[in-house]
């Protein structure tokens, strides 16, 4: 008890001396000290004006910064940048040799010589390409020998739709001139979406739909 | 005085703050400046907006309606420029006249279309699209077709147009292989 009172009492003294570092509290608690009081009030109000300056600029250049990395964001980011097609001139005509080439293979034989066009095609295929084309060319080698038949493909043009590292989307025209023995040669026209992956170096196609 | 020397917390954030926010500005800057001033960037963007304008400039020219035949026929000439345009211009009404003697409603889908070239310094290129055409006559049923265009379009300050358009020829590289 007496230890309390003794605390109590020495309390209110030294918040009054002014050489205390808390002058903020200190004209505070005595508001008639008017010239401590005073000089930080007027501090404050030339400050304030400049502490808002700062801020708003301060928030204003964070603002522009996050506002430009998101321009920039979007402008790399974008799936336009994501598509080499015509980007990579190198790229987009190799692949647009190799599809083509390999098209014009696969759907070019003669009576006597669909076994090595369904080699190429196993080399040149595959995927659900490789399975289809399987399935059609039981009947198409069948067929070439009874009517001794000739098919040859031509690619009309080709265009590359998407292209990245590891895959690639073509729009092909092909022209297909069959010749019957004895008969005069028929051509139909024929436009495929083709997609083809890179397996190896090599362009191979692992996707055909007729469009 | 002893106060500022010693330096205030909220302060020396303050100005920690201020420089981040600087740094993050500059940062941003120089990568928006970079990625706006990425001459691929442009030339994919470009690209797309050729496949695009392409695509819908080949549909409008194979979208034609007997009972509207003014508005589709403005269609095509909004989608041409160049010779394609005066063409369009020249044939319009012979081509009208033979549009309202068939009553013929034609509709089109672009089923696929490839940039084939393009040079965006003289603002021309080159696309090829795969198309279904339904032409549906006065009487009877619809008879869809697959058709394949080949255009060629020009820069204008309406955007991309076609400046010519036609079948990609069918035959004639067998002809020209033998």
């Amino acid at each position: 008890m007496k230890g309390a009172d003794r605390v109590r009492i020495p309390l209110p003294a030294p918040r009054h001396p002014a050489t205390g570092d808390d002058a903020a509290p200190a004209s505070a608690a005595v508001p008639d000290a008017p010239p401590a009081s005073d000089a930080p009030s007027g501090r404050r109000r030339t400050s304030r004006p400049r502490t808002a300056v700062a801020l708003v600029l301060v928030l204003a250049l964070l603002g522009c910064g996050a506002g430009l990395l998101v321009r920039a964001q979007q402008l790399t980011g974008a799936p336009a940048l994501h598509n080499r097609a015509l980007t990579d001139t190198e790229a987009t005509s190799r692949v647009v040799d190799e599809v083509g080439g390999a098209l014009a293979r696969v759907f070019s034989y003669g009576p006597g010589d669909t076994a090595t066009t369904r080699q190429a095609a196993r080399r040149l295929l595959a995927g659900r390409a490789a399975r289809q084309y399987e399935a059609l060319f039981g009947q198409v080698g069948q067929r070439a020998a009874q009517q001794r038949l000739t098919l040859t493909t031509h690619v009309v043009r080709a265009g590359v739709t998407r292209l990245d590292d590891r895959g690639a989307q073509l729009l092909v025209f092909l022209d297909q001139v069959a010749q019957r023995a004895g008969k005069p040669a028929t051509t139909v026209a024929a436009q495929l979406s083709v997609t083809a992956e890179l397996h190896e170096g090599r362009w191979r196609i692992v996707d055909i739909r007729s469009r | 005085m002893a106060r500022t020397t010693r330096g205030n917390p909220l302060l020396t954030a303050a100005a920690a703050l201020a420089l981040l926010a600087a740094g993050g500005a500059g940062w941003g800057g120089w990568s928006w400046y970079a990625a706006a001033h990425d001459e691929s960037a442009a030339y994919a963007t470009a690209r797309d907006e050729v496949l695009a304008a392409g695509e819908q400039a080949v549909q409008n020219m194979n979208t034609l309606d007997h009972r509207d035949l003014r508005r589709g026929l403005d269609t095509w000439r909004s989608s041409a420029t160049g010779e394609l345009l005066a063409q369009l211009d020249d044939g319009r009404p012979q081509f009208e006249r033979q549009i309202r003697q068939a009553r013929t409603v034609t509709s089109a889908k672009v089923l696929s279309g490839a940039v084939t070239e393009l040079d965006t310094r003289a603002g021309r290129a080159s696309v090829m699209v795969a198309l279904r055409i339904t032409v549906t006559p006065p009487e009877g049923r619809p008879a869809a077709k697959e058709s394949r265009m080949l255009g060629e379009l020009t820069r204008t300050p309406g955007g991309w147009k076609l400046s010519a358009l036609g079948q990609a020829p069918v035959g004639d590289t067998a002809a020209a292989a033998d």
